[in-house]
């Protein structure tokens, strides 16, 4: 399978995914972007190169629960630590086989539970944990990796990683009217605006 | 075609100073999005590469291999092809990975903590900054695997069940390093690579060959840039950059702290974390500098890598090494403010016993040359900054060193003292390990987007939406 | 909590103070607070020990304050900051505060002449004895691996725990003695004059080249506070030290500690940014100041707290942690008699504990969150919790030093606290009266009115 389509011809009956409007620049965008939600679509999206500063409010954009991921992933690595510390180094629990069993040393004088000792490793497996659950969480709300997206087959839209901005009005949002939609992106100042098709099955 | 000789750039304004109440442009030359992104991609799309970078590449090369057979060499033979014993039995292996790490900081200050403080000029650096810190990490790991004596049983490091029915000691700092070097080799890695997604999916919609399109695809992810994409990725960045923040003061702590929880005079001593730290970011900026200096020569990079980032980075260099400056005096002071005959005589023993010679080079090289930039002329003076900044490099390998050796080497007993002569191998690695972190170096400013072009586009003046008026 | 600033017109927002103040009555009050709990320790050796260290406690707590503004004023000039011009001016004049300061030091410096040794046991004169050789000291170098002493514990008897710097005859030992040229009467009162009239100059400067600019306006005064901060800031950072080291350090002669200065600074700054966000709320209610600081400054105030919270956790937690894992006698017997042990816990322990889920935990865990930051009462309340916590940590280094247990606070650190207040209260009126609390013709002032945090 390609990583991405480079055809910009569609297919003999091409199933609509959306239409792809085009503008020149980031306050274009979040006008647009304004006006799209006040006509009260719901399926659609903007695409930039970097992140836009005020697209959001324009959107109506939720803050996203990254933060709260983050935290319990954090606090998980927190008590998992403490508990892997303490576990190895200080519990001796005879029902246990004897491979995963405790093991209490005393060394160098220190209590077998020692709390300033196990901070660092502590500290360590709470930022790991709250870094995997970062990336893995934006990842997995973002429903990434993909290897394909309609918008790739059209050449039009590889610039949305350079210097172009669009917003995509999908078709299966329910107000969507393929010849009403263009007329209204059009309306919006859009540069271009193109019909996407849905990729392959 | 992205090499150009300097002569061939437009004369650039001065942009290092700053009328109050104006801000200085952060990217010149009146780069757009679209000028911005040719220049850098240009690099990694160039057809051929320059003879310049084959030639660096051969010699990085070479020195890694001698690095992989000195290895071997070391594995199959045994430790004693290094000149440690006791009771100096931490020398080179042990100064170098320290040095590494080190080296690995100033990455993370600058994507992290120069993040946190809306220090928006860090944008032009931070992709080279962060890619250093991981492979400058990576140099650091293999010291402390190797000098083990028996490589091949470092997994007994990580807490397995096991047969033996053993546990690491987590009471012990040597185990907080292991996990402490781990853990920030993952996340320098995962901040480095998140980062560098939305520019990998900028060369993957201009790869113009099939391969191409399919390597920067696959780690592109499928990034379109939409909207509700960004909002979880820079609440991603934001968030990783505050667990970094944390990350790298707890990591040259860490390994400060191998060193400050034993009783050995000139060990321990409480300042050793936070003056790690600042050492290492000071060492690691000396090299970002040494880096950045000819890179931004060499690939046309000086509009987007200007005069003005090149003397901030010397004021931070300058602010560190006055702070490793103080912790070196503090130290002195207490050492004699203790009245611990043991602890006057360490320091008066690096200062003027047989290893004074390192000591002085260690002074000269951190506080005495770093003070020429308070001058403006050396700040913004490419020929002084790479002075300083090599002798920064030097320096804070022989900051380590001092600490070893000079510790090891005369303790309590002296009927227990010993010196310490390098051999050949121990050279050799030390050579070796420049040479795998320049290969990596060389093959990641040939195929990866060095600068970080969407965080550049999002702080130049156009990008605001809404807030046009807004200073930035 | 709107994304748009209330108001871009500093014009039209007041910042002077709304009425007369006379700074006479706070310093009239606290001096008599200070000289009424003088007069009622005089009882006793043990009392007037206990109100010296109180008095000292109570100076390194409104010091800190002034000291965490002048470090705050320096680095915004340092780094050329746009965001916290709207807060500055309030910070500069918590900075220039040395006046009272000076005054406030006068008692110790008499105390430090008169050789009297009831505050720093090392300002006896020499008349160190045989005896004091004879017995022995517990850190001669040969003697460094014998088993610890028996730490004293708070609320033993006046002579176990005072006793550990000098013997029963009243000399110095021998270990005390050998830091002589450092910890002698002259050489320390040389040190502050010089420390208090580097803090002064430049807290002094910092305040009267801004106001200076309320007037005339020119750009080239930001330049001209610029220029000198970064040799300000070198400055600050050995004074700062060697102060912690003289002040509080050598309470207990024997102790010794790298990382103190850095520990001490750490307090003062989270002690400075607690007060100057209480300050601000304090004069927003008094309808200063409305329009210009919005939810956006206090937030970023609050990730300011938060990173010195955090910041000194790390450093505290290094200190304590490399001690008690290192485990030498000389060093441990500091924390030992601060009840910072799990073997031999004391009346301190408590105190320890409080300060490790008041002074870290508890604030780190609250002050996490975005809303927390951003929301009035939450980050009051916790700047308010954290100055509290910033003058217990003072007071957990000091009064342990103190012959009999000396918790809770009582008449003499209450009455040395509140009237050290009172004065820096007076001082603070003094130079804010007739001046504006906003640098209203700053240039960077349109981008600190304007900041929103992304």
């Amino acid at each position: 399978m390609s990583v991405e389509v480079s055809t910009s011809r569609p297919p003999a009956e091409p199933v609509l995914y959306g239409l792809l409007a085009e503008f020149d620049d980031p306050a274009a965008l979040a006008r647009a972007a304004a006006a799209v939600r006040q006509k009260g679509y719901t399926r659609w999206d903007a695409h930039s190169p970097f992140p836009v500063h005020g697209l959001d409010e324009a959107m109506g954009a939720r803050r996203t629960r990254l933060p709260l991921i983050a935290l319990i992933a954090g606090l998980c690595g927190l008590i998992g630590g403490l508990k892997l510390a303490w576990y190895t180094n200080a519990s001796d629990l005879a029902f246990m086989p004897s491979f995963l069993r405790g093991y209490p040393f005393m060394i160098s004088g220190k209590p077998v539970f020692s709390l300033p000792a196990n901070i660092p490793v502590v500290f360590e497996t709470t930022v790991l944990l709250a870094a995997l659950g970062t990336v893995l969480g934006m990842l997995g709300l973002n429903r990434l990796p993909r290897l394909h997206h309609p918008l790739f087959a059209s050449e039009r839209f590889a610039r949305a990683t350079t210097d172009r901005f669009f917003i995509v009005i999908e078709a299966r949002d329910p107000r969507f009217d393929r010849r009403a939609a263009a007329e209204f992106l059009r309306s919006l100042g859009a540069a271009a605006v193109e019909e996407v098709a849905e990729g392959p099955p | 075609m992205a090499v150009r000789p300097a002569s061939m750039s437009p004369s650039l304004p001065d942009n290092t100073g700053e009328i109050p109440g104006q801000r200085a442009p952060l990217v010149l030359g009146g780069l757009d999005y679209a000028g911005l992104t040719d220049r850098v991609c240009s690099i990694p799309e160039q057809p051929t590469a320059p003879p310049a970078w084959w030639a660096t590449l051969a010699l990085a090369a070479a020195g890694l291999a001698g690095f992989l057979c000195l290895i071997g060499y070391l594995v199959s033979t045994g430790i004693g092809v290094w000149g440690n014993n006791q009771p100096v039995a931490w020398a080179f292996d042990i100064t170098n990975f320290v040095f590494w790490i080190g080296i690995g900081h100033a990455g993370t200050l600058i994507s992290a903590i120069l993040f946190l403080f809306r220090q928006n000029w860090r944008t032009s650096i931070n992709r080279f900054a962060e890619a250093m810190t991981i492979f400058a990490v990576m140099c650091a790991g293999i010291f402390p695997a190797i000098h083990v004596g028996r490589p091949w049983l470092a997994y007994w490091m990580a807490p397995y069940p096991n047969q033996m029915g053993m546990w690491p000691n987590f009471r012990s700092p040597l185990l907080w390093d292991v996990f402490a070097v781990s853990t920030y080799a993952l996340v320098s890695l995962m901040f480095w690579y998140v980062g560098m997604i939305p520019d990998l999916a900028t060369l993957r919609d201009r790869a113009r060959t099939r391969m191409r399109r399919i390597l920067y695809g696959l780690f592109a992810l499928g990034w379109t840039g939409s909207a509700a994409h960004w909002r979880r990725f820079e609440c991603a960045y934001l968030l990783l950059a505050g667990l970094a923040t944390p990350l790298v003061l707890s990591v040259h702590s860490v390994v400060s702290f191998d060193f400050a929880t034993s009783q050995l005079p000139g060990w321990h001593t409480t300042i050793f974390p936070p003056y790690f730290v600042a050492g290492a970011v000071f060492g690691g900026f000396a090299m970002v500098l040494t880096l950045v200096i000819p890179a931004r020569t060499f690939f046309g990079l000086q509009e987007v890598i200007t005069l003005r980032h090149i003397e901030n980075m010397n004021k931070v260099l300058l602010a560190t090494g006055c702070i490793v400056g103080y912790a070196y005096g503090v130290e002195l002071f207490i050492a004699w403010y203790s009245g611990s005959g043991f602890e006057r005589f360490a320091f008066a023993n690096r200062m003027g016993g047989p290893m004074a010679w390192a000591y002085w080079i260690m002074v000269g090289c951190n506080v005495v040359a770093p003070q020429l930039l308070w001058s403006k002329f050396c700040r913004t003076n490419l020929w002084v900054t790479l002075f300083v900044a090599m002798c920064v490099n030097v320096g804070m390998w022989f900051e380590r060193f001092v600490i070893i050796v000079s510790s090891l080497s005369r303790d309590f007993v002296p009927s227990s003292w010993g010196g310490f002569s390098p051999t050949w191998v121990d050279f050799g690695m030390l050579a070796g390990s420049f040479g795998l972190f320049f290969t990596l170096f060389m093959l990641f400013v040939r195929y990866l987007p060095i600068v970080a072009m969407a965080e550049i586009k999002h702080v130049m003046p156009a990008g605001h939406a809404g807030d046009a008026g807004r200073a930035g | 909590m709107t994304h748009q600033p209330h108001n871009t017109q500093p014009g039209q927002d007041r910042h002077t103070l709304p009425f007369p103040v006379s700074p006479a009555i706070p310093a009239v009050a606290g001096g008599f607070l200070v000289a009424a709990v003088f007069l009622l320790s005089r009882g006793s050796a043990d009392g007037m020990r206990r109100f010296w260290l109180a008095y000292v406690q109570a100076f390194a707590f409104v010091l800190s304050l002034s000291l965490g503004a002048l470090f705050f004023v320096l680095i915004q000039h340092l780094t050329r900051a746009g965001w916290s011009v709207v807060v500055r001016r309030p910070a500069e004049i918590l900075a220039a505060n040395f006046g009272v300061l000076i005054v406030a030091f006068l008692p110790i410096a008499g105390t430090v002449a008169g050789g009297s040794g009831l505050l720093y046991r090392w300002a006896r004169p020499l008349h160190v004895t045989q005896e004091a050789h004879a017995r022995g000291s517990p850190l001669l170098p040969a003697a460094r691996a014998a088993e610890p002493t028996e730490p004293p514990r708070a609320g033993g008897s006046a002579a176990q725990a005072d006793g550990h710097d000098h013997d029963a005859h009243g000399g110095l030992d021998e270990l005390t003695l050998k830091k002589r040229p450092w910890l002698n009467g002259p050489f320390f009162l040389a040190r502050w004059a010089a420390y208090l009239a580097i803090w002064a100059v430049c807290g002094w400067f910092l305040l009267a080249r801004s106001t200076e600019q309320d007037a005339s306006g020119d750009p080239r005064l930001t330049l001209r506070l610029q220029y000198p901060s970064g040799a300000m800031t070198l400055l600050f950072g050995l004074t700062v030290t060697f102060a912690a080291f003289d002040l509080l350090m050598s309470l207990d002669a024997h102790w010794f500690s790298t990382i103190f200065g850095v520990y001490y600074f750490a307090g003062s700054v989270v002690g400075f940014l607690a007060v100057l966000i209480l300050g601000l709320m304090l004069l927003q209610r008094l309808g200063l100041l409305r329009a210009s600081v919005t939810v956006e400054h206090y937030h970023d105030l609050g990730k300011l707290l938060f990173a010195f919270v955090f910041f000194w956790g790390y450093i505290a937690f290094s200190q304590y942690m490399l001690i008690w894992y290192g485990n030498l006698p000389e060093e441990t017997a500091w924390f030992a008699r601060r009840g910072a042990s799990t073997a031999e816990p004391n009346a301190w322990s408590a105190v320890a504990l409080v300060l490790l889920l008041g002074h870290f935990v508890l604030p780190f865990a609250g002050l996490l969150s975005r809303h927390a930051k951003r929301s009035r009462a939450m980050l009051g309340g916790w700047a308010a919790w954290l100055l509290a916590m910033h003058w217990l940590d003072l007071y957990w280094l000091v009064m342990p030093e103190a012959p009999a247990a000396a918790w809770p606070p009582a008449l003499a650190e209450i009455g040395c606290s509140a009237g050290l207040i009172g004065l820096f209260i007076a001082g603070l009126l003094r130079l804010a009266s007739g001046r504006s609390l906003l640098a209203a013709r700053d240039p960077r002032l349109p981008e600190s009115l304007a900041f929103h945090n992304p």
